[in-house]
């Protein structure tokens, strides 16, 4: 008599389950999991380079007047996200990025929102108007230096 | 006490049932993932159900087209008292890249009150069981508000 997968049955009887333990073991996401978005308000420039990008429109600006300038707050609602990390690719100063948090369970949409505020100043106004000064006699020691270190590369 | 008997047993097996609203298949795919044996939600008492009036937590993802909108709200009409609506997905809660198009009308919680949203696109299987889990939580306290 011949039993057919009996070695199979016997390691599979004494294996761990290959159901994962999840809600009663923590679990990390894999790398460069692309979840819950982070954003650091004093790296911004406010270029807009996020919003002209997002496909889904998920991400908004306020901008308050105050005295001291510009109160600049930046929103990215993680409800109308596809998670595709193109605003992060695109931001010239790396002030987005996609954490591995994926835990983005919510009762309200409120809930779901990503934002931070920084405050955009006016550059600082001239004193007085300044005598403009002939631009020909700037640009002469400019093309001389050019040749000098296109010579010396050489 | 039979009351309280079946409140109790009911707590522990919260049944789902899902609608798709025109969804792009990837969280369907990913709610699929949690009921079968690599997640196995039924372990934790849910359970996919097959009519609406068996469930007690509604599922929907995609986002509400023009066309299963109807559709859409006379099953979640059918789904007996208290009941969970649970959106899977960006899609649902906000139109994601679909809002605007000529033929979504949603987002959902336009039409019925949405009690748990779960982000992603597509949400993790472990983030869908967060999600399942808070719902049955709120299934819970509707019940015995009752």
């Amino acid at each position: 008599m011949s039993l057919p997968f009996i070695r199979e049955a016997m390691t599979q009887l004494f294996s761990k389950p290959s159901t994962e333990a999840y809600p009663a073991e923590p679990k990390d996401a894999f790398p460069n999991y692309r979840g819950r978005i982070s954003f650091d308000a004093d790296k911004c420039i406010d270029c807009g380079m996020c919003e002209r990008v997002c496909a889904g429109g998920a991400i908004t600006k306020k901008v308050e007047e105050t005295p001291e300038g510009k109160r600049i707050t930046r929103m990215f609602s993680l409800d109308s996200c596809t998670f595709c990390a193109c605003c992060a690719d695109f931001c010239s100063r790396h002030a987005i990025t996609l954490t591995s948090d994926y835990h983005m369970v919510a009762r309200k949409s409120k809930d779901l929102l990503t934002a931070g505020t920084y405050v955009k100043k006016a550059p600082a106004k001239p004193a007085a108007a300044k005598v403009i000064t002939p631009v020909r006699d700037n640009l002469k020691p400019a093309v001389g230096n050019g040749i000098v270190a296109q010579d010396g590369g050489q | 006490m039979i009351k309280k008997l079946i409140d109790e047993s009911m707590a522990k097996s919260p049944w789902v049932f899902h609608i798709n609203a025109g969804s792009c298949n990837g969280c369907d795919i990913e709610l699929v993932a949690v009921l079968t044996p690599r997640y196995d939600a039924e372990r934790l008492g849910f359970k996919l159900a097959g009519t609406p009036r068996h469930a007690d937590i509604v599922v929907v993802s995609g986002p509400v087209t023009a066309q299963s909108k109807d559709r859409v709200l006379r099953t979640i009409a059918q789904v007996p008292d208290p009941k969970v609506i649970v959106t899977l997905g960006s899609c649902p809660c906000s139109g994601n890249v679909f809002k605007g198009s000529y033929s979504v009308v949603g987002p959902l919680d336009k039409y019925v009150p949405v009690d748990v949203s779960i982000a992603g696109c597509a949400p993790k299987p472990e983030a869908i069981i967060d999600g399942l889990a808070l719902a049955a939580q709120i299934i819970k306290e509707k019940r015995e508000k009752q």
